[in-house]
């Protein structure tokens, strides 16, 4: 898939699945962090965005901390979807 | 009142998953036997967890009323069990007055998925919707209540895995204010699948049986039961002759306000609801021996719980013995609050504390925990802890049946006003004055109101539900009215049947999809507990945060617990109400062709002691003159009532024809008359409408005094309001 496009498709599937209300795919840069600071995400967050990006992308998320750095930013959940889709 | 008197436990009744009955639950126990296997009830495939603390055995045939069989569920069931148990321990006569406090999490929810499971797939057929509203939470009580006979007071609560515990100390409010004579008080939770996949969801379940406490701890194993204690003073204890078990000395319960599902990771909170349980018990540290703690066995609780148990007890920390019951019964949820205390007290009685199975190598040193079994320990006073969802914390103070008596603080006996009031509905978010439009100026407006939602901030509303939505923003506003800040506040907000729609979309998809794609997110907005929690942390009220359940009188019941939350002393002041959002099913259901239309809405009014609303300088805007609930015969509820004065209103919200024709004949008998459902249409919520709409209407002077009348088939309540400022 085009990186823009799979990076959309992210953006999109954290608006819905967090319920970030309000906010726009514009409001997400590709590079910044999501938790903690950032959008102010959490750990239930963190665990329904694994639920989804499996559900929306079939690929699997690490648990705990593994996830962190699968959850650094929209660039790198779309690096770890691209490494995942294409093995 | 000059000190209260001590309460005393005179009947037991629990059911466990290690046996009916609490002698086999509690010697089993003792003896460090765990009654966790894998599942039998649903299917577990994929899920992390496939065990639980499963009461096998259950025959609900059996026990349910000849004829009732379909109409009971397995909680109704076991909460029968340990209701009966309790009271022929306490050597109950039928026949004398009991009030019925029970907690709990999920009602019926595993009927209700047995339900779904024979449903086709995709949209739910109108005959087929209304088995989905035949297990509300409420019903367990309503069971109970008719196969004991003789209740006169009665409320189901939730505040998520406190429940038990609060029911306990609602039951003991009871009999302080002279609201009941004898009470049976507890918690029950059947297991099902939605908090089974839920907790699995949020990564919460050991897959192995859980460890508290244990370095190595994994997460909680869910289980189910039910335990009840009766209680009555003690003169009334005495007088009977009746052994007295423990003593419930003091309780304390209380709100983080911190997260949905996370624990405030100091301790602080929690510390500080085990040191009000002392002080509402008159003890010290120092007299506690035993800690039945809350040890669910997820990392976060039991490192919160350790360290809160450091903030109270050091330095004698390790004089002090400490177990969770939860590695041998499993988490029972809304039960759990109820069979620890009943554990503790018997504890307290036998002096011998059970171990927590499981624990090899605890985690955070210089804790007492009790390893072996059958453990001797002379306990003079002992807690029993709960600390739920939501941040909802409850703690319960024991002491032995031989402990000397003494002076007890008495709860607040102080008059109770109104100083805020707060609604939703046809003319969107209303407040104080404007609020009693709606009798005023009845034609509805042409501008919709807007939508819930839009009322509250963004992102501190995520994944609120619509009813969250409605509640929240009203209740925002009538604390705003009542210009009071949220610390030490609480909140109780009725509800009959929670978001049937958004759970039943839950439990399709796991149905159709297995359980990989539950969303953890979701779950903790689906239990009932939901609203208060989502209150408590969007408003940061600290106090005693709960739901309330009971059919179409739900804000009634969470008027009167919110005034015996007052006269426990637990919260200078509690916002309470309730709301009912529109919903697909509960709609198809109760409204339709030949039935009044259906509406939805929100009504809150923040009740508050005289001497708190003056300390800070607040004039209220009515004076609660008397409220009272009844179940049974309606025309005894208006015997007492005095005369109305000049100006006068009676504003009413469901009445059916017999309550009507009692207030007909009532000394209330001809005043103007203002039927909240025919200016508004119905929802279960319209009791506390009625409530704030009348607080609005004797503030303005417009009535002098104004009397809420609401009723469903078996209970009726009638609240007397007058205007604070025109005092006769």
């Amino acid at each position: 898939m085009d990186q823009s496009a799979l990076k959309s498709k992210i953006k999109l599937a954290i608006l819905e699945e967090l319920d970030l209300r309000g906010r726009t795919e514009a409001d997400i840069d590709d590079a910044a962090p999501l938790f903690g600071a950032g959008l102010g995400l959490d750990s239930l967050d963190a665990l329904q965005l694994a639920m989804a990006i499996e559900e929306r992308f079939g690929v699997k998320v690490p648990e705990g901390e593994g996830s962190r750095a699968v959850f650094a930013s929209v660039n790198a959940i779309a690096a770890h979807i691209t490494q995942a889709t294409s093995e | 009142m000059p000190g209260r008197e001590r309460i005393a436990v005179t009947g037991l009744g629990l059911v466990s998953s290690l046996g009916f009955g609490a002698d086999v639950s509690f010697a089993r126990l003792c003896a460090g036997e765990r009654g966790i296997a894998p599942v039998t009830l649903f299917d577990t495939t994929g899920l992390k967890s496939q065990i639980a603390a499963e009461v096998s055995g259950l025959d609900v045939a059996a026990i349910a009323p000849r004829g009732a069989v379909q109409d009971w569920s397995r909680s109704d069931a076991l909460a029968f069990l340990a209701a009966r148990e309790a009271l022929q321990h306490a050597r109950h006569v039928e026949g004398t007055a009991l009030g019925l406090a029970l907690g709990g999490t999920t009602g019926g929810m595993y009927e209700t998925e047995r339900a779904l499971m024979q449903f086709a797939p995709g949209g739910i057929a109108p005959q087929d919707a209304r088995r989905l509203l035949d297990f509300p939470l409420a019903v367990s009580v309503e069971r109970v209540a008719r196969a004991l006979g003789s209740v006169v007071q009665s409320a189901t609560v939730c505040s998520a895995c406190s429940s038990g515990a609060v029911a306990i100390a609602l039951g003991a409010s009871w009999l302080l204010s002279g609201r009941a004579e004898r009470v049976v008080a507890g918690g029950v939770d059947g297991l099902c699948q939605l908090t089974f996949t839920g907790f699995n969801a949020l990564g919460a379940v050991d897959p192995a049986p859980c460890r508290p406490f244990d370095a190595a701890r994994a997460g909680l194993t869910l289980g189910e039961g039910a335990a009840c204690l009766v209680l009555e003073r003690e003169s009334s204890a005495r007088a009977r002759g009746v052994p007295i078990i423990a003593f419930l000395s003091g309780w304390a319960v209380a709100s983080e306000a911190h997260h949905i599902t996370h624990p405030e990771p100091s301790g602080a909170r929690a510390a500080a609801v085990m040191l009000d349980a002392l002080r509402a018990a008159a003890l010290a540290p120092s007299d506690i021996d035993y800690v039945n703690a809350h040890g669910t066995g997820t990392l976060q609780n039991d490192a919160m719980e350790a360290k809160a148990l450091a903030r109270v007890f050091e330095p004698d920390l390790g004089r002090v013995w400490v177990s969770s019951s939860k590695a041998q019964l499993g988490h029972t949820l809304g039960a759990a609050g109820a069979i620890e205390a009943a554990i503790t007290a018997l504890s307290l009685n036998r002096g011998v504390v059970p171990p927590t199975a499981g624990l090899e190598q605890p985690e955070v040193p210089g804790i007492r925990h009790v390893r072996a079994a059958n453990q001797p320990a002379a306990l003079r006073a002992a807690l029993s802890s709960s600390f739920g969802f939501g941040g909802a914390c409850a703690v319960l103070a024991f002491e032995a049946p031989n402990a000397e008596a003494r002076v007890l603080t008495p709860g607040m006996a102080a008059p109770i006003v109104i100083s805020g009031a707060a609604s939703y509905g046809l003319r969107g978010l209303l407040s104080g004055a404007d609020n009693s439009v709606y009798v005023n100026e009845p034609r509805p407006p042409s501008e919709p109101p807007p939508e819930p939602l839009s009322l509250l901030h963004p992102e501190r509303s995520r994944r609120f539900g619509r009813t969250s939505a409605l509640v929240v923003a009203s209740a925002e506003r009538a604390l705003r009215d009542a210009e009071l800040e949220p610390q030490g506040v609480g909140f109780v907000v009725g509800s009959a049947f929670g978001d049937v729609e958004r759970s039943v979309r839950f439990l399709q998809k796991l149905l159709a999809q297995g359980p990989k794609f539950a969303s953890p997110a979701e779950f903790p907005q689906l239990v009932a507990s939901t609203g208060s929690g989502n209150a408590s942390i969007y408003l940061g009220l600290t106090g005693p945060c709960l739901s309330v359940s009971e059919f179409a009188t739900s804000g009634e019941s969470a008027l009167s617990v919110a005034i015996s939350l007052l006269e426990l002393g637990l919260a200078p002041a509690v916002v309470a109400g309730a709301g009912e959002a529109h919903d697909a099913i509960v709609d198809a259901v109760l409204g339709g062709p030949g039935r009044p239309p259906r509406s939805e809405g929100a009504g809150f009014v923040v009740l508050e002691t005289l001497p708190s609303a003056q300390r800070r300088g607040r004039v209220p805007l009515a004076r609660l003159l008397e409220h009272g609930a009844w179940r049974g015969d309606a025309t005894r509820a208006f015997s007492s009532l005095v005369a109305p004065p000049a100006s006068a209103i009676v504003v009413t919200g469901r009445l059916p024809s017999a309550a009507a024709g009692a207030l007909g004949r009532s000394a209330w008998r001809g005043v103007r008359t203002h039927a909240l459902p025919s200016l508004l249409g119905f929802h279960e919520a319209l009791g506390a409408v009625a409530l704030s709409v009348a607080a609005s209407e004797v503030a303005s002077g417009r009535a002098t005094q104004a009397l809420v009348v609401t009723a469903d088939v078996d209970t009726l309540y009638l609240t007397r309001l007058e205007g604070y400022e025109v005092r006769p």
